[in-house]
């Protein structure tokens, strides 16, 4: 356990000291890469929640993410046109303000969760998997066909939100925004989970039979740990919408639920920190391989492959395992 | 019967054409051990899970501690301190010894919506999870995974889950499935004492078991109890002889 966190603590270290140099050498896009990096493994700190330690495959992340993009899209660009985003039942402004924009995407993702896992949590296994893929593609589809906020062309706004004391539009200064939020959601994840609720709910994962046998329900517990998890992946879409300034559907497709995925299982499903050496090796691969050619996912695709099938501890797990046998 | 503490009246399940329980009416008293014997396929496992409520009745009804609870789910049987053992060994396998009995004493506790404390560092659930470590046998074993222990140990781990429960009745499903000679003695003695806590429920092929620890014995064959009584009494019915015992018996 002391390890894992010694494992933690490297990882945010590195992507820390990268940007540390990154700033120094005047290198302004080794900056945005980390921060997308930070977001994505954010994103994925919100799956790990539901999928590694709820064992829930939610294979419709990308819906909370996308909530939590237009969210923030729709409220800035209602801020930047001077409108208010609706008059009934009560006058709700657009803002532009990030620290109220993270609450409002955290709770619309929040809520779209309750309803979601309301329904597809009376499923399990790959039925599971496919309800909540159903559920992302119809958000997604629904984006598309909303000409109101850029349908299928996706919103953009003009200038990134704003938070006190600091100028959002110099990199280094929004890293560090996602940094911070990065780190608070690590610690939540890791205090959540050694709790009396996470407990029950790993418990959940292994044996819910035997859960329920000493009392435990699991389905409420399940709910709970989905709505927790899209929160946090929904504050995800709102610092990638404003990294972007833009939102599209795409946000909201599968090819992202697939994405969020794929940050967690690579770097470790369970582990902590699992989603951060997930997203942070999948942005390195993207960057340096796809540059090279846009075929760059087979390779992606292959590493995937090797780490289910000889590590399905992720990279986290291989890092831990080979310090064992020291 | 003012000292029954379970009661099973006239309970029935049928899967498709097959009648598994067939008219079952049974009771359990307080401070005895009511063994339930039956040949493999007799509906044993069946009405034991129609009790816990993993399994609902088609007629019939089920009263504990003077109230009906058919329309509970298991976990809240469970909190009411119906505790059970399976068949096969239910433990949480990556957890330690110390955290399985923990969630069961959470459980039976409530408080599941906490958090923030860590649970490791909560007395509330690790103090009275030391103790039923302790009350079976396996408080030098708190720290080692639950998927490690022997077969043996991992019985009394679930019995310590089943004490965590503060229970008003246990329902174990052959507890001695698998253990060695040394380990179903040793069982059997923690079992005997027990009863005097809360009334047992056993499901046991082990009839050395049986005789050795039984109050009472009903014999079930193909859904129906055809006999109930003592276990001179069933040692001496022609009927459970001939369908299940044996003539050696």
């Amino acid at each position: 356990m002391a390890r894992e966190t010694l494992l933690t603590l490297a990882i945010m270290a590195a992507l820390l000291g990268t940007v540390i140099v990154a700033q120094m050498m005047g290198e302004g896009f080794v900056i945005t890469l980390a921060t997308k990096a930070t977001i994505f493994a954010l994103a994925g700190v919100g799956l790990n929640l539901a999928l590694g330690y709820g064992g829930l495959v939610s294979f419709g992340h990308a819906a909370f993410f996308g909530i939590g993009g237009y969210v923030t899209g729709i409220l800035a660009s209602h801020a930047g046109a001077g409108t208010a985003v609706a008059t009934l039942p009560f006058t709700l402004m657009g803002s532009n303000q990030m620290l109220g924009i993270w609450p409002m995407a955290m709770l619309a993702a929040g809520a779209a969760a309750l309803l979601i896992g309301a329904l597809s949590l009376r499923t399990s296994g790959v039925y599971f998997i496919m309800v909540t893929l159903a559920f992302a593609q119809m958000l997604s589809y629904f984006a598309i066909s909303w000409p109101r906020y850029g349908g299928e062309d996706g919103l953009s706004f003009y200038v990134r939100n704003s938070f006190p004391g600091l100028n959002t539009l110099v990199p280094v200064q929004y890293f560090a925004i996602c940094m911070a939020l990065l780190v608070l959601a690590l610690i939540a994840s890791s205090v959540i989970v050694r709790s009396r609720f996470g407990l029950a709910l790993q418990a959940a994962r292994q044996n819910d039979q035997r859960a329920a046998a000493v009392g435990i329900r699991p389905y409420a517990l399940r709910l709970v740990a989905f709505v927790i998890s899209a929160m946090i992946t929904g504050l995800a879409g709102s610092l990638y919408a404003d990294l972007n300034r833009f939102v599209s559907p795409a946000m909201m497709s599968w090819h992202m639920s697939g994405e969020i995925m794929v940050f967690v299982i690579l770097g470790g499903v369970g582990r902590l920190a699992g989603p951060v050496a997930g997203a942070v090796v999948f942005i390195l691969l993207e960057h340096l391989l796809g540059g090279v050619s846009e075929y760059w996912k087979a390779l992606l695709g292959l590493l995937l492959l090797a780490i289910v099938l000889f590590a399905p501890g992720g990279l986290i797990g291989l890092a831990l395992r080979r310090d064992r046998h020291v | 019967m003012s000292d029954a503490v379970l009661t099973l009246s006239h309970l029935r399940k049928s899967f498709g054409s097959l009648l598994a329980t067939d008219d079952v009416s049974l009771d359990l008293r307080r401070g005895e051990v009511h063994a339930l014997i039956g040949p493999n396929g007799a509906g044993k496992s069946t009405l034991i899970k129609q009790i816990t409520g993993e399994l609902r009745q088609d007629a019939g009804t089920i009263v504990f501690e003077g109230e009906r609870i058919d329309h509970l789910d298991t976990a809240a049987r469970a909190r009411r301190g119906l505790a059970r053992s399976f068949q096969v060994s239910s433990v949480i396998p990556a957890f330690t010894v110390l955290q399985n009995i923990m969630l069961a004493v959470l459980g039976a506790g409530g408080g599941v919506y906490r958090f923030v404390r860590p649970a490791l560092r909560d007395p509330g659930l690790t103090d009275p999870a030391r103790f039923h470590a302790e009350q079976v046998g396996l408080a030098d074993r708190l720290t080692t995974r639950a998927a490690a222990l022997s077969h043996g140990e991992r019985r009394r781990l679930e019995l310590a889950m089943a004490l965590a429960l503060r229970p008003r009745a246990f329902l174990l499903d052959e507890p001695m499935a698998g253990l060695g000679l040394e380990g179903a003695r040793h069982l059997t003695t923690l079992l005997s004492d027990l009863r005097h806590q809360a009334p047992i429920l056993l499901v046991e092929h082990d009839m050395d078991a049986v005789f050795a620890l039984a109050d009472r014995i009903s014999v079930l064959v193909y859904g129906r109890i055809i006999a109930t009584g003592t276990v001179a009494e069933i040692r001496a019915n022609d009927a459970v002889r001939r369908s299940y015992l044996g003539e050696g018996a």
